[in-house]
């Protein structure tokens, strides 16, 4: 159902096509802006920086990291199409943000306006308890939520986000009634769980990645389990079919002809198959995803219909 | 255990190197407002992928130091916060400087920052693993009680008129839910404008409603900006060292709350320095006249803001959670490295941990040599340039600054119309600072109470979540403290020396006519109040509109309250504020225009072209030709100069488009 693969020979294919022709393209030939329209620190930031060294080596060009931070990311999507086209800007994208934001109120951008050439990799769901948690498994903290209706409280970051939507979902397919607590950011959320001000988290698989063995997963919301956490079940082993977290993608201005987004798709393709940089992000907890420009608009139809879906059901757009 | 070797390790000579040039480009940018720690930190992260993890860790660690103490340069000689954290350094030390001590006020805050440094390395050494629990302690509600702890200080710093104070509070906790809201999806106060998403960049804010009025008032004169004494005084050590001794109690509290406030991962520096300079108001001696230019005012938030920087590095380290801004990039830094901090970090990778720590200690002990000197420097600058190109090179920083916060052209708009809002309201008695403190504090105050309220109701227990924790209670205890001890205080000298003292604690308004210019702006202020009230009515998630609803009513309220006064007759003693009205609208005008032709004709040609406009708007002296090529030759050269150092070393996307 999900465009989500391993990589596969095509992505392959496609890179070793790329490092054929680049050269004679040249492209890019100069420094490339890359802006981050969160603040610096976060896990767009840090994805684009395990980025940054494998594009200086396989393309020669510096990746310039900037930061247009405000608005949860609207203010810099909403300048997006008014950069230059020349092919050397690029920005940090993420879902559900730019289909669920939009939906709610005037942004200033579009869903359709954005051009998303690649996404490279999510954080997948996950619910994360304290070590010394009572719930050893996700069938004891379902169990206690069916008993203690509305008692459960997970923290996760922010409203409309993946964190709140999974809750939203979850809650639906247990058929349980859980309270969700909103903090700014992934590390609010974190801390208040370590601090035992919430049970449970809704969170993602790189919070046990930095946290070890202060934390236990109870199930990660992914097809394939983790290779940081082979203990750890996905939800869909333990009956529930869901598979997601937040996206993060590099988009384009619009005017950025065709040849170069498809170039730049094949450029973030070649980052992505590269073993070094595999290994770097499946240590931080990322899953790496592979969806290029060619899948582009299956991928994003299919993505904002679930999320609009989703953030009707949590009462955030009508 | 806590490695010799390690500080052996970290007195490489490159490693040594690499902290006295952190040190000494931190104070240089966290002197330039708008450049803060987090930015001057991030632009070094690629640098980091070629060090040696230990030698990366102190460059930064030395970066951050020096920014934070570098923020005082701005706040002192030019009432500028130049980071956040030094909010409470322009209570007094902008009176210091004003009234001719400014050089002493510098050397205060170089000992007072180089002593909270040390006080937070310490900690960070000795106590990490146990410390880090208070941030686990802390929860939604702490949070929440300690937002208003803050906002006690409000009736400090209202200047002589309570509910002028109140009421400018209550408009900076409205304005600090402008934007898109953090814990909800909804957009408020925007209007539909799509420049006010992002909502009111706290440091722009602070570099509008704090410089802008000071330029405002610059240009009008030909006064001199701060009195000197006719001969150089040095550093003026001997009665630095004499004052530090009278408030060595004050400086360790302060250290110690700067550490503590520092491992609170919400909170950060700029709450350490109103926390510690809460604390030294309340404590002070008599004679000591805070908000007037008593010096235990800049010691204690210079030390708070500086131990700020040990403290924050505890949950970094030990949680991986990070304690500041600056923090939260370090950390992203560390894990490209492949660096894994947490709990296991301090075993498995000692050796870095403990280098990076005693690198820490090296680089604030650096910063004693270098910050007297550059804080000389600094000071001489400001009090020896001509006035027609302190103001062009003041009005240059503010803009370039502004804009480098996050590259948005906006954000410098948006600074020089709260400039020009922050210069009206204190014209008719509103201080600034209770707005500032509103629009730190807000977001901290209302996140903490939507979440406590959340878990509170879902366990059925809000008295028990608000009132029952004995960490909340503490703080609550400690506002009422600071609240009443004034009042008590006053009453018992009242009691002892009779009348004398009456007459002092008095609030300074005097019956007269009706204040008609107050009356505009509370009308202003509770128009304001009504708007806010009509957008919450279309929020579509109850737990966006219960602050703004809150603070709204609270501010047509104490706005009403102004209001009545005003029209009684009641007003404040007025300062008479001479000066040329058209020089200041043109300073105004002239950098409006400024902002909105960066994007159109670039900035370099913008920025040389207000240069010039201000140059001439702020020369009260006569045109000679010498002066004409010098005043020429410094703006080209500061423009220029700058601009390059923006765009090429920190790597500021500034606008390009057009001429040059």
């Amino acid at each position: 159902m999900l465009t989500r693969r391993q990589f596969s020979a095509t992505a392959l294919a496609a890179g070793l096509a790329v490092a054929l022709a680049g050269p004679a393209l040249a492209f890019p030939d100069k420094p490339v802006d890359y802006i981050i329209p969160f603040g610096p620190g976060g896990e767009s930031d840090i994805s684009a920086r395990l980025q940054q060294p494998f594009f200086k080596e396989k393309f020669g060009q510096d990746l310039v990291i900037s930061y247009k931070e405000g608005g949860g990311g609207a203010v810099g999507w909403s300048q997006l199409n008014g950069l230059s086209g020349d092919g050397h800007t690029i920005m940090g994208i993420n879902l559900p943000h730019v289909v669920v934001q939009p939906a709610t109120k005037d942004v200033g951008y579009t869903t359709d306006e954005l051009v998303p050439v690649y996404w490279f990799h999510y954080t997948p769901d996950a619910i994360v308890v304290r070590a010394d948690s009572q719930f050893q498994s996700l069938q004891d903290l379902i169990d206690y939520a069916k008993e203690n209706p509305g008692r459960l409280t997970m923290s996760g970051s922010g409203k409309g986000t993946a964190n709140h939507l999974a809750q939203v979902q979850f809650d639906g397919m247990a058929d349980i009634k859980t309270t969700y607590v909103a903090f700014k950011g992934t590390g609010a959320a974190v801390t208040a769980l370590l601090g035992g001000q919430v049970m449970a988290e809704w969170g993602y698989t790189t919070v046990g990645a930095a946290q070890g063995d202060k934390v236990r997963l109870l199930a990660v919301a992914m097809e394939e389990r983790h290779p940081l956490f082979p203990d750890v079940p996905t939800f869909a082993e333990l009956g529930y079919d869901m598979v997601g977290g937040a996206w993060r993608g590099i988009a384009v201005p619009s005017s950025v002809p065709e040849e170069q987004r498809q170039a730049w798709s094949d450029m973030i393709a070649e980052i992505n198959a590269d073993p070094d940089f595999v290994k770097k992000m499946q240590d931080g907890g990322f899953a790496l995803s592979d969806v290029p420009y060619g899948e582009m608009d299956a991928f994003m139809a299919e993505r904002e219909a679930q999320y609009t879906e989703r953030a009707r059901e949590a009462g955030i757009i009508n | 255990m806590t490695g010799f070797d390690s500080f052996l390790q970290a007195l490489t000579p490159l490693n040594v190197l690499f902290a006295l040039f952190g040190v000494v480009a931190g104070t240089v940018i966290g002197s330039i407002p708008g450049l803060t720690a987090t930015m001057a930190v991030a632009v070094l992260v690629p640098l980091t992928f070629t060090l040696d993890p230990a030698s990366a860790l102190i460059l930064m660690g030395a970066i951050y130091t020096g920014a934070i103490y570098g923020g005082a340069y701005a706040a002192i000689l030019l009432n500028t916060p130049g980071t956040p954290s030094a909010i409470a350094t322009t209570f007094d030390g902008y009176p210091m400087a004003r009234r001719g001590d400014g050089d002493l006020a510098v050397t205060l805050a170089c000992l007072a920052s180089v002593c909270g440094g040390l006080v937070g390395a310490f900690f960070l050494l000795t106590l990490a693993p146990p410390l880090s629990q208070v941030a686990l302690a802390f929860g939604p509600v702490e949070y929440f009680w300690l937002a208003i702890f803050g906002l006690s200080l409000i009736a400090a710093l209202s200047e002589g008129n309570l509910f002028k104070g109140l009421a400018g509070g209550a408009f900076g906790l409205l304005l600090s839910t402008v934007g898109v809201a953090e814990v909800s999806a909804d957009v408020r106060l925007t209007f539909g404008s799509t420049v006010l998403l992002g909502g009111i960049q706290v440091v722009a804010a602070l570099i509008g409603l704090y410089c802008i009025p000071v330029l405002i008032d610059l240009v009008a004169t030909p006064d001199r900006h701060l009195r000197v004494e006719s001969e150089p005084r040095g550093f003026r050590l001997p009665e630095a060292a004499a004052i530090v001794l009278r408030n060595k109690l004050n400086l360790v509290r302060s250290s110690v709350v700067g550490t503590l406030v520092g491992i609170l991962p919400g909170a950060g520096g700029s709450v350490a320095g109103l926390v510690a300079y809460s604390e030294a108001r309340r404590t002070a001696r008599r004679g000591e006249d805070y908000g007037k230019g008593a010096p235990g005012g800049v010691l204690a938030t210079e030390a708070a803001n500086n131990a700020t920087v040990g403290g924050g590095f505890i949950p970094t380290l030990v949680l991986g959670i990070p304690g500041t801004p600056p923090d939260a990039v370090i950390l992203g830094a560390l894990l490209v490295q492949g660096v894994r901090t947490g709990p296991q970090l301090f075993t498995s990778q000692g050796a870095i941990v403990y280098t990076f720590i005693w690198g820490l200690f090296l680089a604030t002990i650096l910063m004693l040599p270098t910050g007297l000197l550059i804080g000389r420097y600094a000071y001489r600058s400001i009090v020896g340039v001509p006035k027609a190109l302190l103001v062009a090179g003041v009005a240059f920083m503010t803009v370039i600054g502004t804009f480098a916060i996050r590259n948005n052209t906006a954000d410098v708009v948006i600074m020089i119309l709260l400039g020009v809002v922050g210069w009206l309201v204190s014209r008719v008695g509103f201080a600034v600072s209770p707005i500032v403190l509103g629009l730190i504090l807000g977001p901290i105050a209302e996140q903490g109470f939507v979440q406590a309220w959340t878990i509170g109701s879902a366990m059925q227990d809000l008295p028990g979540m608000f009132f029952g924790r004995s960490l909340s209670l503490g703080i609550i205890g400690f506002t009422l403290l600071s609240l009443l001890w004034p009042l008590g205080k006053a009453w018992l000298a009242r009691r002892a020396e009779g009348p004398a003292l009456t007459r002092l604690t008095r609030s300074a308004s005097v019956r007269g006519a009706t204040d008609w210019p107050t009356v505009v702006v509370a009308l202003g202020m509770i128009g304001f109040g009504l708007l806010a009230l009509y957008d919450a009515a279309g929020y579509r998630d109850a737990d966006s509109a219960v602050f703004p609803v809150t603070v709204a009513g609270a501010l047509i309220v104490f706005a009403l309250v102004v209001l009545l006064r005003a029209a009684l007759g009641f007003r404040n003693r007025e300062t008479p504020q001479p000066g040329s009205t058209v020089r200041r609208v043109v300073l105004v005008l002239a950098m409006l225009a400024g902002a909105v032709l960066l994007p159109l004709i670039g900035f370099l040609a913008s920025a040389l072209l207000v240069f010039a406009v201000l140059t001439v708007t702020a020369m009260h002296d006569r045109w000679t030709a010498r002066r004409a090529v010098v005043f020429a030759l410094s703006g080209l050269f500061v423009v220029i100069g700058f601009t390059w150092l923006f765009r090429s070393v920190l790597l500021v996307p500034l606008p390009t488009p057009g001429l040059f």
